[in-house]
């Protein structure tokens, strides 16, 4: 952190224009109200007011060192106590000693020196204590901008994510694919045509009202999915088979929402899109204590080599699971045979975002 | 006269549209529809069709591999979703390239177009500058590479490439469990590998990045590149220069 005196000419300028005022003032009391000859009251008030100014800058590293809230209330104090002491001894020997040595031939001035210490003493207190407070605001001040910085930045890549999200969660291929089947169709069969506009309207709207951030039911996500799955096998007919196995009370949980469908749509992409045969999609759920799993299986042929973009969706999902739960093994994928399987764990409690922490 | 055509798509409503085109156009009769790559290959072969229907996404094998394992290609019309291939498919000397879902009128057009081609006329093109120009021109890196040998087509990932080798105007692919020959140039693969992985180390051969053993000094002028499968390839001055670069020596 860069030192508050010399962030700026600004800053350099207030902080000695100041020592200047509070010389000029200690000098005014000297000579004015007690009649020291105007030589050495400008020394006394230089010596003085110099050695504190430096030091004032020298207090920076030492208030960096001692933050309430890092160290303990004790250490605080007892820093603190210690700075002082060193403080005072150093200001007001070193300012005597000097003082005594220029002016030892004027025996009055001398006899003051040595009763103003108290005095001194208490004015190294006030601005010791006035120096640390100003110190601490700047720091809080800062923090503060630092905060509300980082606030923005977060929410900047937040809604850039949210809008990455939205691009990624309709796939144009599918929508223009589906498209040209309705396209067909309305000529081939106008009802199913009719149905399939429906079924792919509903799926838009629910991909493109969703906020990203929020959680659904388990149940709409599972309707997403149908249709999702009936307007893909309207396009693959016979080649796409899906079966679910859900448990009764599953409907009710809780699950990010979109966070089914990329996993659907990587199923089809390396199942169906890669096959010639008939390829099942089998979705089960199972509960434990804290968290449920859901599972997606699927075929495929392993002979076709990958096709580029494998594997993207999933780590977009297994990236927004780790946003939103603070854990990053919550989607596994498993490769047995002919047959891929993922497994979606969601947690009962999503991470509760503690802003005390 | 009729001429015969070829639907290859794996969707069946896209080949249901394509067929119900046609119906209303009597030069063109279809022999046979199919749903993936490989069976739509064979029967290019077999029926030897004037015209094809040729989506590019499909199964075993994509469109663009389809035609580039035809020795003689038919006319080829190129239905798909995707625009960003556009280019690729003029430069494989596609008659036209329709995005679905597409009209009735830009169908008409595009077969128009194939049945003037046909009768030895010179098609005009205006509708490809169009694509061409709204299409994302960026060479895509190969994923796959689709060789045919005498009876069979292999399809091997790029990954599972050891080393390429010039062989004339032929690239000699080097995999696991043997060797495949490719019509294609050096300068080809090249330039469609991913350079990061796949180095040219000399005017004969390029290797995969990740199987390389290690490196010897072969003489004043040249390295030898030793694999981990226990080939030994040459590398030049320049190519040498290129390892070191790209493996951070």
């Amino acid at each position: 952190m860069i030192h508050p005196v010399f962030q700026n000419l600004r800053s350099i300028s207030v902080y000695f224009g100041t020592w200047i005022l509070l010389a000029g003032i200690h000098f005014s009391i000297l000579f004015l109200q007690f009649r020291i000859p105007l030589n050495i009251a400008l020394a006394d008030s230089f010596i003085y007011n110099a050695v504190l100014c430096v030091i004032g800058i020298a207090m920076w590293y030492a208030i960096r060192y001692s933050m309430p809230g890092k160290t303990t209330g004790f250490t605080f104090i007892f820093n603190h106590f210690t700075y002082l002491v060193l403080l005072l001894v150093f200001w007001i020997g070193t300012g005597y000693a000097a003082l005594n040595l220029l002016f030892k031939d004027n025996l009055v001035y001398i006899n003051f020196l040595g009763l103003s210490i108290p005095y001194r003493f208490v004015a190294g207190i006030s601005l010791y204590a006035f120096i640390g407070l100003a110190y601490y605001l700047i720091i809080m001040y800062r923090d503060l901008q630092d905060k509300a910085k980082a606030e923005t930045r977060l929410n900047e890549l937040l809604k850039e994510s949210e809008l990455n999200m939205l691009k990624s969660q309709i796939n144009p291929h599918f929508l223009f694919n589906s498209l040209n089947s309705i396209s067909s169709l309305t000529i081939t069969d106008p009802g199913k045509a009719q149905e399939m506009v429906v079924k792919l309207s509903e799926f838009l709207r629910y991909s493109v009202s969703s906020n990203i951030n929020t959680f659904t039911t388990l149940e709409k996500e599972m309707q997403n999915i149908h249709r999702y799955l009936e307007i893909e096998k309207i396009r693959f007919g016979d080649k796409l088979v899906f079966e679910f196995t859900m448990e009764p009370g599953f409907s009710t949980r809780n699950v990010p929402v979109m966070i089914l469908q990329p996993l659907y749509e990587n199923a089809i992409k390396h199942g169906v899109y890669e096959s010639t045969e008939p390829v099942k999609v089998i979705t089960d759920c199972k509960t434990f204590t804290d968290y449920f799993e859901i599972r997606i299986s699927n075929d495929f042929d392993p002979s076709a080599p990958a096709r580029k973009g494998a594997g993207i969706g999933l780590k977009n999902i297994r990236e927004r699971l780790k946003l939103m739960y603070r854990n990053d093994s919550l989607l596994k994928t498993f490769v047995l045979n002919n047959v891929f399987r993922v497994v979606l764990t969601i947690p009962n409690k999503p991470f509760e975002n503690n802003p005390e922490q | 006269m009729t001429y015969k055509a070829i639907i290859i798509d794996d969707e069946k409503p896209a080949r249901d549209i394509i067929r119900t085109f046609l119906k209303e156009l009597t030069d063109i009769e279809i022999i046979t529809e199919c749903s993936d790559g490989f069976a739509g290959l064979k029967a290019i072969q077999d029926l030897k069709p004037d015209l094809v229907f040729l989506d590019i996404q499909m199964p075993k094998l994509t469109g663009f591999e389809v035609l580039e394992l035809i020795e003689n290609p038919p006319l080829i019309i190129f239905s798909t979703a995707y625009d960003q291939y556009a280019i690729k498919a003029f430069e494989m000397n596609a008659t036209d390239y329709i995005l679905k879902p597409y009209s009735r009128e830009r169908f008409v057009q595009a077969v128009g177009k194939a049945i003037s081609k046909l009768q030895g006329g010179v098609a005009l093109q205006p509708e490809i500058q169009k694509i061409i120009q709204s299409a994302d021109d960026k060479d895509e890196l190969l994923q796959r590479i689709a060789v045919k040998t005498r009876h069979k087509v292999h399809v091997i990932g790029v990954n599972e490439i050891i080393y390429l080798e010039a062989e004339g105007d032929y690239v000699m692919i080097h995999v696991k469990d043997g060797n495949y020959l490719k019509e294609k140039t050096m300068k080809y693969f090249e330039s469609h590998l991913d350079p990061e992985k796949f180095i040219r180390i000399h005017r004969s051969y390029i290797v995969n990045a990740e199987v390389i053993e290690r490196i010897e000094l072969y003489d004043k002028e040249s390295y030898s590149v030793l694999l981990k499968n226990g080939a030994s390839l040459r590398a030049s001055t320049s190519g040498y220069k290129l390892l070191k670069q790209i493996l951070h020596m």
